[in-house]
């Protein structure tokens, strides 16, 4: 089982989005794919088409000393998600209080799940540095960094490779650190000039394939389907299969 | 540097077609393995090759042999034995791969061809009576001359030499400075705009790369234009000696150390230079080297006929395959255009020559003669416009054949200095093969003379002459389609050549005599035919000659019956010889008749992934399936999904780099959308040539819509253009006869189909139901399509409301 961390050093970059969508190519391929929201919007499962009442997730389960057992939910689009439940202050301050007490929280959580071995999980987390970020670093096989091809993104390349620098890559079991740019658009001069760039720096770490800006993808949301289901034909979709495929060969590599 | 990535072609459907041609091609494919091959193998590995005393006793043998079997005089059954024994052979040895087995149909080929024509020379020439004699003399000579060119065109192409690109040293320090010059006279700015902005995407050091556009014309919309996109605009203050004067003028003022040589509407590939600078740096004495000139529009053949990219055209053989030829000889003529020079070596011949008007040809011979080489490398990688109309391309072919025939009198080939027998013998055929129009004509006639004027040009039994000219004629059919085939298909080049026949026949004439007459001409390109119509001033001598064999076919069936009627056999050979002559004269009618042509940009066919954005802001993922200088035609995923009128962005890729034009939607039906680019900047127009005619692999896939070439599949095709001439001609001529009718008198025509007309012709072609709409797309504002499947293809009809 290999772990996918999604990460992005700032809010609103679509993290989310690709983390759901990535899952979804990733699943048309094959593979057994689950989904983790780590994220207290708790909205990832918004995108698989979940009941917006229910209010059930891992922070709940946590809580209850239960396992994450009873809150994996099948979509209808091949893969399996625990969302991160919609919880009151008082419930996500305890439980990130919690969370910093047990740093191996996250790791036992999972490895009590059942497990396909060429299955992957992949982790959605919150914008920027914080407790849910360091406990799916300190576990994750692979980072895929979400960045938008703006100079803000940008700026924050080197406190992003500080953080994988801290947690992943000491580690035996990480295989490395990816990026990819969302929301891209060629006909903006700064986007292509900030692909560029980023290229230069980043080399073979930059996926070759920026998702592109459509509009489709948040159409798709409101549909609470995944954007290959919703408009199969959209660029978006084709940047995030080929996103899908470039990142299982990165795996592939690694485990054999 | 960015390396060449060429693009892969994903798209299912184009894939398994390709397959689907793979798998045919493969049924037909000849042996590989085999007793014979076996054989031949251990008989090319023999010992003896290796003594000189074997050879030499081996030749000796082979030459008796030849002669022998050359001039023994047979009897008719004799005759026929050996001729039937001899097919089947070949027939036989035709289903083997590989150049050993060409070898030796060409040496059957040459044996049966100088067979005939020594019976013919020694036994069939009555000179008692001088009807009989001068016509009999003058075939004879047009024989000759035949017989010549094929010995001359299978000696050229024996060993296509199949030079691939030399690689360039990974230090691009050592790469030389080029000039890239492209020639201009009077063409408009807008034929000249993308081949300037594709050379200004060669790939190849900055500092060493210069564009100068060398206008003739001296225009001030060329002088702004070259200086907003920064190459230097180059005039001289006269116009002596046309292309090659400017071209000249032009070195005077530069320092390149190459020079790389254009027609102003030769749009270059970014590769260019890479492709073919390596093997200057190879060879210090190469002083040039030539790629094809590939045409993205049908030339008039093409389009008259309607066989773009199916029948290889009239150059294909050219670039295809005597090129290639000569190559091995190091024979490879210059062509004035997609060409590199060493400036060095063309300044030590004096500049490109002036002396006649295919100075190309000429400054190649110079070099040849000075002990330099040249070289071509057969990949496209610049593509231009064919000649539009057939005045224009008659045109530029007597340019052509004056100018060789010029060469052929102030700087022959087979004498003078420095050229080695081979080379002597390549520029020959070259220049040769210029002088087809009197033969040409000859044979086009011939039978006349005997079915009016009884003259016995052919002195012998008609099953004689038959046991004798079928074999030679068979063989060499058999030979050059096995050795041409991919470049040309059987019976076409007798299409080629009888249409052109008339018209290089005065000026190479005129030529060998007094080569300094006449004017040279350029030709017009990037004109329109707005209506069909029958080209009467080209067609005029074909008409006559027309006229006359069918009178002559007349009197044949009447001699057959009634009157003269006690040489039944030779009537009847003459008869089949007029009947094939006017099979060709219908095609040339067919070639006459000029199609229309709808559109002032060409559209060039393609298969590149694309991307639309749509005014809502959702992207879709398309393909695009052709280019014009305007516009762009896409295959979406959906119905739909672009409505007519509607405002896109389209981004189109080269390797993951992207590059995006606003354009607005001009068609839309089904999940053909057609747009056309909208107030692009010249960065775009730079981006957008560079992503679509300038790219690498652009003219790579250009001949996989071709059927194999099988000599009865030829002939069948041009009969099947012969009847469709007939077709026009009537139309035609029922016209004219119509229209000269006094006035009031009204020509009824019954409606078809109630209210349906046909106003175009049946337009077939191979592909999806959605490249033919597209295709097609075009004609859809004036009509509805229909379309057919029938068997693999699918057919389409316009058909306009009668209102």
């Amino acid at each position: 089982m290999t772990v996918i961390a999604v990460i992005s050093p700032k809010g609103g970059v679509g993290k989310t989005t690709v983390a759901v969508n990535l899952a979804s190519a990733m699943a048309e391929n094959g593979r057994v794919v689950r989904l983790v929201d780590m994220d207290p919007q708790n909205a990832l499962r918004l995108h698989l088409g979940a009941d917006p009442g229910d209010v059930n997730g891992l922070v709940h389960q946590t809580l209850q000393q239960s396992s994450w057992y009873y809150t994996e939910y099948d979509s209808a689009y091949g893969v399996s998600f625990i969302p991160y439940g919609r919880v009151s202050e008082v419930e996500r301050i305890t439980f990130e209080a919690y969370l910093s007490q047990t740093p191996n929280w996250l790791r036992d959580n999972i490895a009590e799940l059942d497990h396909d071995p060429a299955g992957l999980t992949i982790i959605d987390t919150p914008p920027g540095p914080s407790v849910y970020v360091q406990q799916v670093l300190s576990i994750a096989n692979l980072v895929l960094v979400v960045m938008i091809p703006d100079a803000g993104s940008y700026a924050t390349l080197p406190a992003i490779e500080g953080l994988l620098d801290y947690y992943c890559a000491h580690r035996s079991d990480f295989y490395g650190s990816y990026y990819v740019l969302n929301q891209f658009d060629a006909e903006h001069p700064l986007n292509r000039d900030i692909k560029n760039v980023m290229q230069n720096t980043l080399g073979e770490r930059l996926a070759p394939h920026s998702i592109h800006r459509d509009e489709s993808l948040s159409e798709a949301l409101a549909f609470q389907q995944p954007a290959a289901n919703y408009a199969p034909h959209s660029q978006a979709v084709d940047d995030l299969a080929q996103l899908a495929v470039w990142l299982e060969n990165k795996v592939a590599r690694v485990a054999r | 540097m960015s390396k060449v990535q060429p693009e892969k072609n994903p798209v299912s459907s184009a894939g398994a077609q390709r397959e689907d041609r793979r798998s045919r091609s493969r049924e037909q494919s000849r042996y590989k393995f085999g007793k014979l091959n076996e054989y031949t193998t251990a008989m090319i590995e023999w010992y003896g090759w290796e003594h000189r005393y074997w050879r030499v006793v081996v030749m000796l043998v082979v030459l008796v042999l030849f002669v022998f079997s050359m001039t023994v005089p047979m009897s008719l059954a004799v005759q026929s034995v050996y001729a039937a024994t001899m097919l089947v052979i070949a027939l036989f040895l035709r289903r083997y791969t590989g150049t050993l087995f060409t070898l030796v149909m060409v040496v059957f080929s040459v044996n049966q061809s100088s067979r005939y024509l020594y019976w013919r020379m020694t036994e069939t020439l009555v000179l008692d009576n001088w009807v009989d004699g001068t016509f009999g003399i003058i075939l004879l000579l047009a024989e000759i001359y035949a017989w010549m060119v094929l010995l001359l065109g299978y000696a050229q192409t024996i060993w296509p030499l199949k030079r691939k690109p030399e690689p360039m040293p990974e230090d691009t320090a050592l790469w030389p400075s080029v000039d890239i010059y492209i020639t201009t006279y009077d063409e408009p700015l807008r034929v000249v705009r993308p081949t300037v902005l594709a050379a200004l995407a060669i790939d190849w050091p900055r500092d060493r790369l210069n564009i100068y556009l060398l206008d003739d014309g001296r225009r001030e919309e060329f002088r702004e234009f070259a200086e907003s996109v920064g190459i230097t605009h180059l005039t001289r203050d006269n116009n002596f000696h046309a292309k090659a004067g400017n071209i000249n003028a032009a070195l005077t003022k530069t320092s390149g150390e190459f020079v790389a040589i254009f027609d102003c509407d030769h749009i270059p590939a970014r590769s260019f230079l890479q492709m073919t600078m390596g093997w200057f740096l190879r060879d210090s004495k190469l002083g040039m080297i030539q790629t094809p000139h590939h045409f993205l529009s049908p030339d008039p053949f093409e389009r008259n006929l309607g066989t773009f990219r199916r029948v290889p055209n009239e150059g294909e053989l050219f670039y295809g395959l005597i090129q290639d030829g000569n190559d091995l000889w190091n024979a490879t003529f210059f062509c004035g255009s997609c060409a590199v020079t060493r400036r060095s070596i063309l300044l030590e011949i004096g500049g490109v020559a002036v002396e006649t008007v295919t100075e190309d040809a000429h400054t190649a011979l110079k070099m040849h003669r000075m002990g330099y080489t040249t070289a071509y490398i057969s990949i496209p990688q610049a593509a231009g416009l064919a000649t539009e109309s057939l005045s224009a391309h008659v045109g530029q072919r007597i340019r052509w054949a004056r100018g060789m025939a010029q060469i052929f009198r102030v700087d022959n080939p087979l004498f003078g200095k420095g050229l080695s027998l081979m080379q002597r013998l390549c520029y020959s055929n070259a220049m040769l093969h210029f002088f087809y129009g009197l033969p040409r004509i000859i044979f086009l006639t011939a039978p006349l003379s005997y079915l009016f004027f009884q003259a016995h040009i052919i002195n012998a039994e008609a099953l004689i002459i038959a046991a004798y000219a079928i074999p030679h004629l068979a063989h060499a059919n058999l030979t050059n389609s096995r050795m041409q085939g991919a470049h040309r298909h059987s019976f076409w080049a007798e299409l080629y050549e009888s249409t052109l026949a008339w018209y290089i026949l005065r000026p190479t004439l005129v030529a060998l005599i007094d080569p300094k007459f006449g004017k040279f001409n350029v030709t017009a390109k990037g004109g329109l035919v707005e209506k069909e119509f029958l080209d009467w001033q080209i067609g005029a001598p074909y008409l006559i000659m027309l006229v006359l064999n069918i009178a002559g076919l007349l009197t044949g069936f009447v001699r057959l019956f009634w009157w003269n009627s006690f040489e039944a056999q030779t009537v009847i050979l003459n008869l089949i010889w007029t009947i094939y002559n006017l099979v060709l004269l219908g095609a040339t009618m067919a070639v006459a008749t000029e199609a229309k042509q709808v559109r002032a940009n060409h559209r060039v066919n393609c298969n590149q992934k694309a991307m639309l954005k749509l005014n809502g802001g959702s992207r879709v993922v398309c393909r695009a399936s052709d280019y014009s200088e305007g516009g762009l035609g896409l295959i979406m995923p959906d119905a739909g999904m672009a409505p007519l009128h509607s405002e896109v962005r389209v981004s189109l890729f080269m390797g993951v780099r992207e590059f995006v034009f606003p354009a607005r939607v001009v068609f839309a039906r089904d999940t053909v959308v057609g747009i056309e680019f909208e107030d692009l900047s010249l960065q775009q127009q730079m981006d957008l040539v560079q992503c679509t005619l300038a790219r690498a692999d652009a003219w790579l896939d250009w001949t996989d819509n071709r059927v194999v070439d099988r000599p009865m599949k030829g002939l069948q095709e041009i009969l099947f253009h012969s009847m469709k001439g007939y077709g026009h001609l009537w139309h035609y001529l029922m016209k004219r006869v119509g229209s000269t009718r006094p006035q009031g008198v009204e020509d009824k025509k019954p409606e078809q189909d109630g209210f349906y007309q046909n106003i175009s012709k049946k337009i077939t072609g191979k592909g999806t139901r959605e490249t033919m709409l597209h295709r097609l797309s075009g004609f859809m504002e004036k009509g509805r399509v229909v379309l057919q499947k029938s068997g693999n293809f699918v057919r389409a009809r316009l058909v306009r409301d009668r209102t």
